[in-house]
Order: C-alpha cells, then structure tokens, then sequence
C-alpha cells in the first residue's frame, strides 16, 4: 500500500490546517466585510501559507472535472464574489467584472491589480482546487485586515476551466483586459492543443474582449513566447501592440514584477518574453 | 441470433429510389425499381477487417501494468470512458447534388468519399479520397456547394477538405478552422434571413456555438440551457432559423439561433420512464446506495422535410416519438409514439419519411429496416409495412452469406455508445 499523501492524513498538519481553513472560508467567503467590522472585534487574520496548498503542477483542461460554473452568464452571481459591489435595493450588481485572470495561479496580480483598477472587478479564474483555495484565503484574509480602507473588494477568485466555459462567465465583449501569465507550457508537441493560447481558442477571447480591449501574455519559456506571439498575430481579430506601449502601460510593469512565477524567474535571473496585444473591431461580414 | 448484424446507419436519396446502409465496416446501396429493391453497390473497409483479425489475437493476451512498487498488475482491457470503440462506418452523408457519398470510417479515422456511378450495375460506389484525420472524426456537413466538407473531430476541431481532387492532405499540415476544448458531437451550416452563413457546433459540454462561415474566427453567440452534452442537432428547412437540440437532459430543446433565444422545451421524462429497462441502470461506479440511478439519452433528433414535425429516439429504446412543432412558436407537443420490435439503432428521414434501423440481435426477427411514413388521410405517421418488407428481403438475400456482415456479440455495445458521452467530473470526485 501506498502511504496517504499528508493532506488526507488525519494525523498530519496540513490535514489540520487545510480543515481549519475550509471552515473559516465557509464562514467569510461571501461575507461583506464592513468598516464596522473593523477596529474594536476586527481581529487580523493570519495570510494563509502556501506550503499546505501544495499540489500538482498541473491539470488536464480536457478531463471532467468537478466544476461550478453557471449555465448562461446571466445566471452567474457575482454578489457572492463582489458582496461590495452589490446593490441590495435594486438587486443588482453596480459593477462587472471587466478584467480576467486566466490561470491566475497564487493570485499575486489579482493583489497587485486591486488598488490599481479600484473601478473594476478583476477576476481569477484557476483550475487547481488547493491553489484557488490558497488564493480565496489570501483574499479573505486581506479583506479583513483592510477593512477600513476598503481594499481587496474588487478581486476574486473561482475554480474553473477557462479554457471550456469562459462563454459560461462573460457577455460578448465584458472584457477589456485578460492576463495570460507563465501558463502551463505543454511542451510535447501532441499537447499543444492543450495550451491556453491556440488559433481557436483566441476566436472564444475575442468574443469575450470588447474591441480595444488588450490580452496580455508573459512567460519564461521563449518557445511558448514564440508559439504565443505567432497564433495571435495570425488571428484576425488581434494586433501586436509596440514595445514603447508596454513600456509605458502599468499593467505590463505589474505583471513583470508581482506574480509568483515572474518572482520566481526573478530569483532565477531568468528572462521574461512578454506581448501584448489589442482587440481589433469585428469586420463587418456582408 | 439473427444472420446479419444491426444496420448502424442508413441515408436515402432525395428520389428515394437509392438506399445506403453501412454494416459493420461495410457501405451497401440498393437500387429501388417498381417496389423491387437490390444490391447495387458495395465499399468494405479493408483495414477494418484487418485490424478486426489483429484485435482478437490481442484480446487474448491480457494488458499488463506495474503499479508503484513495480509489481505487475493485470487489467482486463475495457474501453475508455466517452469513446464507444469500435471499427466501423458511420456518418453517411449525401452531397446537395446527390453525386458523391461520404462517411467517416473508424479504422484509420479517415473520411471516404464515393462517387455515385449509377450507371455501373455491378458497383455504384467508385472510392475517389480516402482522408486520414489526426483524430476521429464524429460528423460531416457538406460546405460551398459540395466543393469541401466540413469534419468535427473528437477532439473538438473543425477542419474543412475538398472532396473533388483526390489528392490527401497530409495530416500535419492540416489547421483546424474552428474549435471546442471538448469532443465536437454535430456540425452544420446555417443561412440567416440576412443571407450570412453560419456554421453552428455541439459538443459534449453542453455548448451549442454559432460562429460566421467562412470568417469562423467571429463567435456569434452561445444556445446556453442544456445541462448535458448535446448529441444531435438539426434546423428544420421549412424555417431556417430554427433550431431542435437534444442529448443527455430530460427534454427536446427549441431554439430560434439567430436570436439566440429559447422557444420551448419538451420534458420526455414521464414518458420514457416505463421504457427503461436495466440497460439504463447507470454503472456501478455510478450508482447511488439504493442502485437507482438510471442514465438514459436522446441519439437522434431529426425534423420533417417540409411538414412541421420532429422525431426523437432514446438510446436502448424501441420507441419513436413524434413531436408537433407549433409553425407559430416553436412549442412542442406529443403528436405519437411509435413502438417497434427491437431497440432503434438510427434514424433518418427523407421526404416526411422517416427510417429506423432496429438491434435484432436478440432475435430471429429479420426486421432490420423500418420506413415510417406520413399518411395524408389519417394524419397519423405509420410503419409502411410493404416497403420495409421489400428492403429487408433484398437485403437479406443480398448479404446472407457474407461473413463479413454476420452479427457479432463482442461489437454490440458500439452501438450504444451516447450514454458514454455523460459528464464523469459531477460523478467522480476529483483527484488534488
């Protein structure tokens, strides 16, 4: 017999701490924290730390998989993502999401992103269930240490294969940006349909993106930078943006430098390929 | 045990006078003259037979696996999960002009394409383009003009070939025009009443998409409802913007695609209940504690030519439902039930007519065809006795002692193999 993995021994810390978590995250996961809740009773809340959310590095976007995910955009609630941006009087939420995440991973751009776009919802979307969870406690436990500022409202998290139900999520032309940051690289050539970016995939990111609206890619793998770059200058429906504009735009300098893996490359001395590129209008189809 | 195995497929011309069927790894055509029907043409897959004799050496050697200590475990082969596997034809499909035949044959997971050579008595079937694919094809529709066909692979991808040069393409070089993270189960081209061309796909996460033809790069819209995958889909001619779903959920859907919008739903649960039997029970790793859990799905869902009526068959069932489709609204209702002998195997319709091929494996029966057509009196759809009779003599006497087409046990599941298609991920918890 093979010995349990620790996360499902009884006995062991992670089992302890991942039980412990899941309860708190039952609690506060959809909870409005107010400024109320702050000060006096508001208790900080320990960050949640990342060696008891170890698992896989990688996921089959292809298998079936215990997902949540609504069956038409309208019927998603996104008041439970965003209880702040809910307007209880007319039913109805006051903002929508309008930036993705696509494989948002330990969720440090989401965090980086929020004080930046403190106007948009900004969405994560991670197909590793330990990892989501990593990222909803950070979030709720953020949340709950700025109370007073109100910080963290604006950002969160769900498990999900983006690549089969994003048209699930998001209306024709929500989005005005989606970040595509150190994907899963899929080296062996018979998976790379498996890779977030192909020539058919892009036709489904296009219709979730409004015209204008940008896809931001970064990685570390120069083959996949190279893969990335040749299928979105294919596409119609996109267009490279130059080096002097992702010099000057934000997001790029927030990408570069906040998420995991860019740290981690960072650490590395590894080098970052990144591109960026633009929504062209549809073409109008006599 | 009946002498030859179930038909899986069969399409007729427009004229109604030229028959196809596929058994097993073979095409057959018949020729209808006065009533009379007879074998006119014949194609058998060649690598099939092959790969039939080589699979049967294999199934005796049992598949060996190490597990993590190294030690060597023996697993009986089983088909995987979502992939009914099996070495046969399926998918015929007849150019507009009614000049070319084509099918997706399993053993190399190519497309055939036939010329219709009437005037050959001996064989009407001239082979001109076998097209092999990088994954197995799973449907076909005819684009510009019967120039291309449009091929929906199990691996979620639209390619697009031509089928007048007999040239093939080399299976790398090929690009996808369009594509689903899931295995594709329909396609089909759509005109909307501005004139544009759609190409509309389903697949086995629920989705129905509708992109532009030929700027397949420009998603439309979604058909967003089923909660199951979709099996089969079909656009009536007497309204094309109309659409008629179905698959693994409860009920019939109706669309108008062009809008986007739902028009009604037909809830067949009542009225399948009393017809299932223990086929349906769901698989042990599927079931619940009281061993309850039945699983049952639509195959086909196929709409009348010109009068404002569908049909529909559940998997392992022998029964065929009509519905009445309200020219108005879209709304369904029960027009009749038509009860066979044997489970259904396939439908398809011609000219109001519609034909079943029955599972009469279990039986001496030789009723392998049925044709059910529209009675302008009675208004009632009925089994046209005289005519299915004739088929299913010509075929026997046609085929009787061929080896090749006799039934086989160990195959029959192949025909079965929707249900398969059922999501595993809300089943089977998943693996951190």
């Amino acid at each position: 017999m093979k010995a349990k993995p620790l996360s499902q021994d009884p006995g062991s810390k992670r089992y302890a701490y991942r039980v412990n978590k899941e309860e708190n995250r039952k609690e506060l996961k959809h909870v409005r924290i107010d400024e109320k809740d702050a000060g006096d009773k508001g208790k900080k809340l320990d960050l949640p730390k990342k060696k008891f959310y170890r698992q896989r590095a990688h996921s089959n976007p292809f298998s079936d998989h215990q997902l949540e995910y609504p069956s038409c955009p309208d019927d998603m609630d996104w008041s439970r993502l965003y209880p702040h941006f809910y307007d209880k009087e007319n039913k109805k939420m006051t903002k929508e999401v309008t930036i993705a995440d696509i494989g948002c991973g330990f969720g440090g751009l989401l965090i980086d992103l929020s004080p930046e776009f403190p106007d948009d919802l900004i969405l994560g979307m991670e197909i590793r269930v330990q990892v989501t969870n990593y990222v909803e406690d950070r979030i709720i436990a953020l949340r709950n240490n700025h109370a007073k500022k109100m910080a963290y409202q604006n950002i969160n998290v769900l498990r999900g294969n983006a690549m089969k139900f994003i048209p699930n999520f998001f209306l024709k032309g929500q989005l005005s940006k989606m970040f595509f940051c150190f994907p899963d690289p899929h080296f062996k050539q018979r998976k790379h349909k498996a890779r977030i970016i192909t020539n058919t995939l892009l036709s489904e990111y296009a219709y979730v993106l409004k015209e204008g609206g940008v896809v931001y890619t970064i990685t570390d793998v120069e083959d996949l930078h190279n893969w990335m770059v040749k299928h979105l200058e294919e596409h119609p429906l996109f267009e490279r943006l130059s080096e002097s504009w992702e010099n000057e735009d934000k997001c790029v300098t927030i990408m570069r430098n906040a998420t995991e893996e860019g740290k981690k490359v960072e650490r590395k001395k590894g080098d970052k390929f990144i591109a960026c590129f633009k929504r062209l209008p549809t073409p109008s189809i006599a | 045990m009946a002498l030859i195995h179930p038909l899986q497929s069969l399409i007729s011309n427009s004229a109604g006078n030229l028959v196809f069927v596929v058994i097993k790894s073979s095409v057959l055509a018949f020729k209808c003259v006065d009533g009379q029907y007879s074998l006119v043409g014949r194609w058998t897959d060649d690598l099939a037979s092959n790969e039939t004799s080589k699979q049967s050496e294999d199934a005796t050697t049992v598949k060996k696996l190490k597990d993590n200590e190294g030690q060597v475990v023996k697993k009986a082969e089983s088909p995987a999960p979502g992939i009914a596997f099996s070495l046969q034809v399926r998918n015929l499909t007849l150019t507009h002009d009614e000049s070319k035949l084509i099918a997706c044959v399993d053993s190399d997971k190519s497309v055939v394409v036939f010329e219709i050579d009437e005037k050959d008595g001996a064989n009407c079937l001239k082979l001109i383009k076998r097209q092999p694919f990088p994954k197995r094809p799973n449907a076909v529709t005819i684009a510009e003009n019967g120039d291309k066909v449009l091929i929906a692979d199990k691996f979620g991808d639209v390619h697009r070939i031509s089928i007048n040069q007999s040239e093939v393409v080399k299976s790398e070089e090929m690009e996808p025009i369009l594509g689903h993270v899931s295995m594709l189960t329909g396609v089909t081209l759509a005109k909307n009443s501005q004139g544009q061309n759609f190409i509309i796909t389903s697949d086995r996460d629920e989705h129905i998409k509708i992109s532009h033809y030929p700027q397949c790069f420009i998603v439309d819209k979604w058909l967003f409802g089923h909660n199951e995958f979709v099996s089969s889909f079909c656009i009536p001619s007497w309204n094309p913007s109309w659409l008629f779903s179905a698959g693994g959920d409860d009920s019939i859907f109706a669309w108008n695609w062009e809008k986007g919008s739902k028009l009604s739903h037909f809830d067949f649960s009542d009225l399948i209940k009393p017809h299932l039997t223990k086929a349906h029970r769901g698989a042990d790793r599927f079931q619940n504690e009281k061993k309850d859990v039945i699983e049952c799905a639509v195959s086909r869902v196929l709409t009348c030519e010109s009068i404002p009526f569908l049909a529909f068959f559940v998997e392992a069932t022998k029964l065929l439902y009509v519905l009445e489709i309200c020219p108005k609204s879209g709304a369904l209702t029960l027009k009749q039930s038509i009860k066979f002998t044997h489970n259904i195997v396939s439908l398809s319709e011609s000219h109001d007519e519609f034909c079943v091929t029955l599972d009469t494996s279990k039986s001496d029966d030789e009723e392998y065809v049925n044709f059910v057509e529209y009675d302008q009196e009675t208004e009632d759809f009925m089994i046209d006795i005289a005519k299915s009779e004739a088929f299913n003599k010509a075929l026997i006497s046609s085929v009787k002692d061929d080896a090749s087409v006799k039934a086989d046990e160990t195959d029959l599941y192949s025909l079965y193999g929707i249900i398969s298609l059922k999501n595993m991920g809300n089943i089977i918890p998943d693996q951190l």
